[in-house]
């Protein structure tokens, strides 16, 4: 575990730190809504709703995020990479930004080879951390007054303002729809699954009718816990099904139309 | 008198700036640990290779904040993983308790459910992370041709799910959208981060002019 420089002790002190930080902000938080939540009617019954909804959500995409760790960990072990992706991080920018410094660095086997030098580790840390850190200079200067102007305008004239909320929802999913059904891959190499195909018609098709599925069970037996499980549950069985056609069917899997 | 979100915004503040602070002195910890003066040819010439993450960075702030609250704000950007994790997150617990975003109700659900995510996603990475760290063997197991494929797709699966609960409510106004996204990366596919605020500006634009013919 602590076999070199790129997993030492002290990086383990460093994420150590990053967590304890991370989970304290979210306690803080979530104390503070809470307080709120009550003072404003909502019902405790809906407030730990709303937190184990999130927490069962939560998990297999937090599976998905720690397997990207091994995408990255052979050029610059495990520690590293975990910190990016626990704060600011998103696997598109931190590949991006590793294979950005590394290039810098004089390195050409991208991220499939190990860094064993620590000025050039040293210097991949400064480039990741500092390409990811305008939204945090920027927030406290502008996010006041974004929601100021939101809740301006959702007070003049409501209705609009719930239709272009949902709108803009939709335009969120939209985008991650429309890359599902014809975008193309973000890899230069010709990588399965990674550009509009089989297998992710399969996952959207699959998760949409699940979430059916449970949606219409949940209007005959009115359960919250159905309401709290159906989005988790959702996504974890159309993970089953992509890995079903993958396994059973690799010759129809591997088929894309988007590369 | 202070209101709630006056605070929200001065806890967030100073939340934020002190992630800042510290993410910040990271590197520099670690240059220090290793006994080492950074190449300022070598880290200018790695940032401006990204140089673009800076206007996705501000485009990002714009488009996502009004979506995510002001606490779920503060909080997302610290802790990244918006698109895939928070913002889902998110419009699940709206959806599940029956609240409107934009509202105060909407800010504390949101909020909420955000903490609880980030509280649940940092235990399961460092848990998988250990693991793999301990047994080679295991990574390799969680990242073979059987098991790869399910992870690379998560993300459909969550719009999938999302898709299921919103198109149904609002069907008229996520035709356009949809039909617009999917045909501009027919031709262009400009990348997720350029994708999101583009398939929200159609989506509000072909909503506002539904709503003006009194369609929805």
């Amino acid at each position: 575990m602590f076999s070199d420089f790129k997993s030492d002790g002290f990086m383990y002190l460093i994420i150590l730190a990053v967590i304890i930080f991370v989970c304290a902000q979210a306690a803080f938080f979530m104390k503070k809504s809470w307080t709120r939540g009550l003072e404003l009617g909502i019902t405790k019954e809906k407030l730990k709703n709303a937190i184990t909804s999130s927490a069962i959500f939560s998990f297999a995409p937090a599976i998905g995020i720690a397997v990207t760790v091994i995408t990255l960990s052979v050029a610059l072990g495990y520690v590293l990479p975990w910190i990016r992706l626990t704060v600011i991080g998103a696997i598109q920018y931190e590949t991006t930004a590793a294979i950005a410094a590394l290039e810098a660095a004089g390195m050409t086997g991208g991220i499939a080879s190990p860094v064993t030098d620590p000025q050039i580790f040293s210097e991949i840390a400064i480039v990741m951390t500092i390409g990811s850190c305008l939204p945090l200079i920027l927030i406290p200067i502008v996010l006041k007054k974004i929601q100021k102007g939101v809740t301006e305008v959702a007070n003049k004239n409501s209705a609009w303002m719930d239709v272009m909320t949902a709108a803009a929802f939709i335009g969120l999913i939209a985008a991650f729809i429309g890359r599902g059904l014809a975008g193309t891959g973000s890899s230069k190499e010709n990588i399965i699954g990674d550009g509009a195909g089989v297998l992710s018609l399969t996952a959207l098709v699959s998760s949409i009718g699940f979430m059916l599925f449970f949606t219409l069970i949940n209007k005959k037996l009115k359960k919250n816990w159905i309401d709290a499980l159906s989005m988790p549950l959702s996504m974890v069985l159309a993970m089953v099904v992509v890995v079903l056609v993958n396994q059973f069917a690799p010759g129809i899997a591997a088929i894309e139309w988007r590369y | 008198m202070k209101t709630y979100m006056d605070k929200v915004h001065t806890w967030g503040r100073i939340w934020i700036i002190a992630a800042l602070i510290f993410f910040l002195s990271i590197p520099v910890a670690i240059c220090l640990h290793f006994g080492i003066t950074p190449r300022m040819d070598v880290v200018g010439k790695g940032l401006a290779s990204i140089a673009f993450f800076f206007a996705t960075g501000i485009i990002e702030v714009i488009a996502y904040s009004p979506m995510l609250g002001a606490g779920g704000t503060y909080l997302s950007f610290v802790t990244g993983n918006i698109m895939n994790l928070k913002m889902p997150c998110a419009l699940n617990a709206l959806e599940n308790c029956k609240v409107k975003a934009n509202t105060e109700e909407g800010e504390v659900i949101t909020t909420i459910a955000i903490c609880s995510s980030i509280i649940v996603t940092t235990i399961v990475i460092a848990v998988f992370v250990i693991i793999f760290a301990l047994n080679p063997n295991f990574s390799k197991l969680m990242s073979s041709e059987a098991f790869a494929p399910a992870f690379q797709q998560v993300t459909y699966t969550i719009f999938g799910s999302l898709a299921a609960t919103y198109f149904v409510k609002h069907w008229k106004i996520s035709i356009f959208p949809i039909a617009a996204v999917t045909v501009l990366l027919l031709f262009v596919d400009p990348g997720i981060g350029v994708l999101i605020p583009v398939g929200v500006v159609l989506s509000m634009l072909g909503a506002h002019i539904m709503f003006k013919l009194k369609k929805v």
